[in-house]
């Protein structure tokens, strides 16, 4: 008879850490969620101030921030729901959103009078630490994840 | 000694990101001395808004007072929701959620400086 003690606690999972996260918000969408939520909070807060004080100063720039806050509003809400069809929508928003990152990235470094004013995706979000440049990719990389473990049956 | 406390948070911030991102590496959920960490870090926060609001209320006029307000709102939200999320979720990944906390808030007081230089870092 060995000691109880000594030996390690069965828990319900066999491997710690390998537990499969359920949904989408939960494992690491957890930690994508919280990003998603504090870019949609900053984008809109910062697009909000901006047309409400000085439009005239860059309206391109503030229209392209609101716009971003948007989507990142959407993707943050989506991620979060986690349903096939909020995944779907989720999917389309992260690639507005690395689309709209790469091109305004590319148009503020082309024609920097257009932009007075930075916006989230200016620069490829160098302002933000190039997270915006980042976020989208692994919003898609985990959307993936999640089509593939319903695609073969496992929990939906 | 305004510029103390800045300094303090970016620090207790970066170390709480740092001690968090272990817990995550060890692949353990978030336990009562995070706990501990995360509420020193929102105390140095509270702090730091009381300052600015203190310097406000003296007749302080920063170039964007809005964004100010906005920033003194949000800051103080930000530990307490990853602290939430630590409980919710019993995993490795509520320590990554208070490890993102952590860096946020060091980089919300550079932000902070920048809005309204007489805050110094």
């Amino acid at each position: 008879m060995s000691e109880p003690t000594a030996t390690p606690e069965p828990t319900a999972s066999p491997e710690p850490g390998t537990s499969q996260p359920d949904s989408t918000r939960t494992g690491p969408g957890r930690l994508l969620v919280a990003i998603y939520a504090l870019f949609a909070l900053a984008a809109t807060a910062r697009a909000g101030v901006q047309i409400g004080t000085k439009f005239g100063h860059a309206p391109v720039a503030y229209l392209l921030s609101a716009f971003a806050g948007v989507v990142y509003i959407v993707a943050t809400v989506t991620l979060a729901i986690g349903s096939p069809a909020a995944r779907r929508i989720a999917v389309l928003s992260c690639s507005v959103e690395l689309a709209g990152v790469l091109a305004v990235g590319t148009w503020s470094i082309a024609d920097p009078a257009s932009f007075p004013d930075a916006t989230v995706w200016s620069g490829y979000g160098s302002g933000y630490g190039f997270v915006p440049l980042v976020l989208p990719v692994f919003g898609l990389l985990w959307l993936r994840h999640w089509a593939r473990r319903a695609k073969t049956g496992e929990r939906p | 000694m305004n510029g103390a406390v800045s300094t303090t948070i970016i620090v207790a911030g970066l170390a709480l990101a740092g001690y968090a991102l272990l817990m995550t590496a060890l692949n353990k959920p978030m336990g009562y001395p995070l706990l501990a960490a995360v509420g020193v870090l929102e105390i140095l926060l509270l702090v730091e808004v009381g300052i600015i609001v203190d310097k406000l209320a003296d007749g302080g006029h920063p170039a964007q007072l809005p964004t100010l307000i906005g920033y003194l709102c949000a800051t103080p939200l930000i530990p307490v929701a990853a602290a939430f999320w630590g409980m919710v979720d019993r995993s490795r990944w509520g320590p990554a959620v208070i490890a993102a906390a952590g860096i946020v808030a060091a980089v919300l007081m550079v932000r902070l400086h920048q809005i309204w230089p007489a805050i110094r870092v």
